[in-house]
């Protein structure tokens, strides 16, 4: 007698025209993930692809896992994945990153949320406080190892993060979390989504937490004063289907927080954000395919050094604070293309303008148009062969608005700046007759120089020479290319057993970095001589290795995962000498050799919960010390037990206690400041 | 849903039990709820009304008129006989192990004047 299990009845469901199943072309993540029995993506290609057939190294990670983790956080989310690194600088700033690269504001990782970029490109990093999202509203975090630029263009160069949230138009909910903790924490959130009519639906979510600040050590430099890092945000979705073939989504965010943070000269200074962000996207399917257009407008207002003037405490160079505006405004165009049964294309075109403004820059404002095309094809020559290539060309034209300040270390003439880049990705899968999948990928991406590397402009004061001195970036710094190629072999046996593993290199050219306190000054002369220290292109490392995952079944309720990854990293530049640190940027000791995770996960009809084994090895980290020298220090390796138990009351209301940290590992953060155990209950509402 | 079946037809009577009891009383799927309804293929004027019509397995003979009768109406003829679908009689089939896979035939879904959306499409083996 023939069995129908769930998957299959829903795979029937696709054809009853479930809203955005079966008809329409915006992708109901969450039925699909039920009718394939796997999770479904469009962040590596475009086109939506089933997990396990993505031509790149993917981790998905789905709304179950996220409800059962022990994370309070997204980075807490990823962290326990192959090939991440994730350092929790302070209680607030989180930095991540894929096969290498460790440094505080990382800017070679894109993260999106729903495609729209969430990485602030001020500075070129990613606030994760920031994000105006609740854990509750996320249906699935996508991450793509390896260079994506040919899909989103410049800084998913070494990974991207697609955060997907639960579509305002797939399903009514009401989802809700309170939390209390250790360390004063509290986290409120709330989502709604409703149906305001046929085909017409409003999500509407928000959330704070704040917690305490950690321990600073007594070695290193203290703040001037050590506040708690907070976070407040709210958005809201409308998705309507004007008919079943055309979707058109508005959406808005509002979101601040204020937090501890090193900066990328690793001083910590004290940062407030405040974000905000419109967008509309159309979505249309036609006979042959589909086209989307897409335009969003992302600000941000950053102090950052707040309190710096009042308090008088720093002295390196009289550092002062600043406010940075910055304007991103983007308008994306695509069309995916079915050719034949098997094979699709994809067209795309970008236009982007991108403004800082400052009193601590070259001119009152910096900015930069571009323009940018793209194209994807996959084809399969075969029933087992796929083959996909990919490839983008931005067009960046960088430019100044008002008078230069003046003494300048740049003429305007300097910022009248143009150029090039190509992206690309190739990848060939081939399924092996054991059921194995054979991948080889690579790619180039490319990191372009953040708006604050163009244009920075600060006067340090106390240097004993008779020119004026300037910490500034630079007009003619060049974009950062990474390339990247991959081998990896996965395999699924049945539904109790999935291998994979994946040998990676990658090569980062011309990193860049600012100065730190020993940088190499440039005397500029002519008529106003000044002594500048630059942002530059600092030199090139590489990392290679493995990612090693598996995960299966030991009962139907009771899973498990484990994970090992080994990173070499070779640096071809050095920074740290007996002078002090020229540039505080070091891979080769910032980023640790191995890594290893194991997990368990448990869901029953009425208790859940997971419980996480972490192993870092040692890494040196910079800081600063109590005398403001910068100095790389140790962090040992860490053995760190994160844990979450849950207890459905009803199928409505659940309550949770979880802990991260709980082997008390002072290491485990990655971080100079020493990580602590923090430990929180929950109540969580769920309709 | 429809599922037709051939009283008698030990084969087809198991599978429509089987569906019924992983239906229930109703099976949710996003905004939607399939409910099924047994349709004796000697009664094919049953499938008015109905959104999708199920085959089940042991209805060789009785194909031709199941998926002429669906076609009518314009709903899809759905299977996890395989063969069903190779033979462009029903428009979807399922397979769930090892893994889903889902197939649906361009030819028997154009004769229903059936679309599917391309996101869809790009997600399924289509022949």
């Amino acid at each position: 007698m023939r069995r129908f299990d769930k998957t299959c009845l829903l795979a029937c469901s696709a054809c009853l025209a479930v809203p955005g199943l079966a008809r329409a072309q915006s992708i109901n993540y969450a039925a699909l993930q039920e009718t394939m029995g796997e999770p479904v993506t469009t962040s590596v290609t475009g086109k939506p692809q089933r997990a396990s057939e993505t031509p790149a190294s993917v981790t998905i990670v789905t709304r179950d896992q996220i409800a059962r983790s022990p994370a309070r956080d997204v980075p807490g989310l990823l962290k326990t994945y192959a090939g991440v690194d994730v350092n929790r600088w302070t209680a607030g700033q989180s930095d991540v990153a894929l096969r290498g690269g460790v440094q505080a504001y990382n800017a070679r990782l894109l993260v999106l949320v729903n495609g729209r970029q969430v990485y602030l490109d001020h500075y070129g990093m990613t606030n994760w406080n920031l994000l105006g999202v609740q854990l509750e509203e996320i249906q699935q975090i996508e991450l793509v190892r390896g260079p994506a630029s040919a899909l989103f263009g410049f800084n998913a160069a070494s990974a991207v993060v697609n955060i997907i949230t639960v579509g305002a138009i797939d399903q009514a909910m009401v989802s809700g979390a309170a939390e209390l903790g250790t360390h004063g924490y509290d986290r409120l959130s709330a989502v709604v989504a409703l149906p305001l009519a046929d085909g017409v639906g409003l999500k509407l979510s928000a959330g704070q937490q704040r917690e305490n600040e950690r321990a600073i050590p007594a070695g290193l430099y203290q703040p001037p004063r050590a506040i708690d890092p907070r976070r407040k945000d709210v958005s809201g979705t409308l998705d309507a289907a004007l008919d079943d073939r055309t979707r058109v989504t508005l959406e808005g965010t509002y979101a601040r927080n204020r937090q501890l943070e090193f900066l990328p000269s690793q001083l910590i200074t004290e940062q407030r954000f405040e974000a905000e962000s419109a967008g509309v996207t159309l979505d249309h399917d036609t006979g042959w395919g589909s086209v989307s257009a897409r335009g969003y407008i992302n600000w941000l207002d950053a102090g950052y050094g707040v309190g710096l003037e009042a308090n008088g405490a720093y002295s390196v160079g009289g550092l002062t604070s600043t406010e940075f505006h910055n304007r991103t405004a983007v308008a994306q165009g695509s069309a995916l293309v079915r050719l034949g049964r098997d094979n699709a294309a994809r067209l795309g075109v970008e236009y982007r303008n991108n403004r800082l403004s400052a009193e601590t820059l070259f001119a009152p404002s910096i900015a930069y148009d571009l323009v940018a095309g793209s194209g994807m094809l996959e084809v399969h020559p075969s029933d087992r062969v796929a083959l996909t290539v990919a490839a983008r060309v931005d067009r960046l034209s960088l430019h100044e608005n008002g008078a230069p300040v003046q003494p300048a270390a740049s003429t305007a003439a300097d910022y009248e700046r143009s150029y090039t880049q190509l992206s690309f990705n190739a990848a060939a899968l081939y399924d092996l007759s054991d059921g194995g999948q054979l991948r080889v990928n690579g790619g180039r991406g490319v990191q372009s120089p953040s708006l604050v590397a163009y244009g920075y402009r600060l006067p340090l004061n106390g240097f004993p020479v008779p020119f004026p001195v300037l910490l500034t970036g630079d007009p003619a710094i060049r974009p950062v290319p990474v390339w990247s190629v991959e081998a990896g072999y996965a395999r699924a046996v049945g539904d109790a057993l999935r291998l994979s593993a994946t040998g990676f290199y990658t090569r980062t050219s011309g990193a860049i970095a600012s100065p730190g306190t020993a940088p190499a000054f440039q005397l500029q002369t002519g008529a106003a001589p000044v002594l500048v220290a630059r942002f530059a292109n600092i030199g090139d490392y590489e990392t290679y290795g493995v990612e090693i995952d598996a995960e299966g079944a030991i009962a139907p309720r009771l899973r498990w995962r484990a994970n090992y990854t080994l990173t070499e990293t070779d640096q071809g530049f050095s920074t740290a000498g007996d002078q002090g640190v020229s540039y505080p940027v070091a891979p080769e000791d910032t980023t640790p050799r191995y890594k290893a995770n194991a997990a368990l996960d448990y869901d029953g009809d009425r208790w859940f919960g997971s419980l996480v084994g972490r192993y870092t090895s040692a890494s040196r980290q910079f800081a600063f010390t109590r005398t403001q020298q910068l100095v790389l220090g140790p962090v040992d390796d860490a053995v760190a037990l994160d844990a979450k138990v849950g207890l459905r009351l009803s199928a409505r209301l659940a309550v949770t206690l979880a802990g991260e940290n709980l082997t008390v590992a002072d290491s485990t953060a990655g971080s100079p400041i020493p990580a602590d155990t923090r430990l929180r209950a929950g109540l969580g509402l769920s309709f | 849903m429809a599922i037709t079946f051939e009283p008698g037809n030990a084969l087809s009577e198991a599978d429509a039990a089987a569906l019924e009891r992983a239906i229930g009383k109703g099976l949710s799927a996003g905004r939607a709820t399939i409910r099924s309804k047994r349709v004796p293929v000697s009664s094919l004027g049953g499938l008015n009304g109905t959104r999708a019509v199920f085959v089940t397995s042991g209805l060789r003979q009785e194909q031709a008129s199941i998926a002429a009768a669906a076609s009518r109406l314009s709903v899809p003829t759905i299977s996890a006989d395989l063969d069903c679908v190779q033979a462009g009689r029903c428009v979807v089939g399922i397979r769930s192990t090892p893994r889903v896979e889902i197939i649906v035939n361009r030819a028997a879904a154009r004769a229903a004047n059936i679309r599917f959306g391309s996101a869809f499409l790009m997600l399924v083996k289509e022949i």
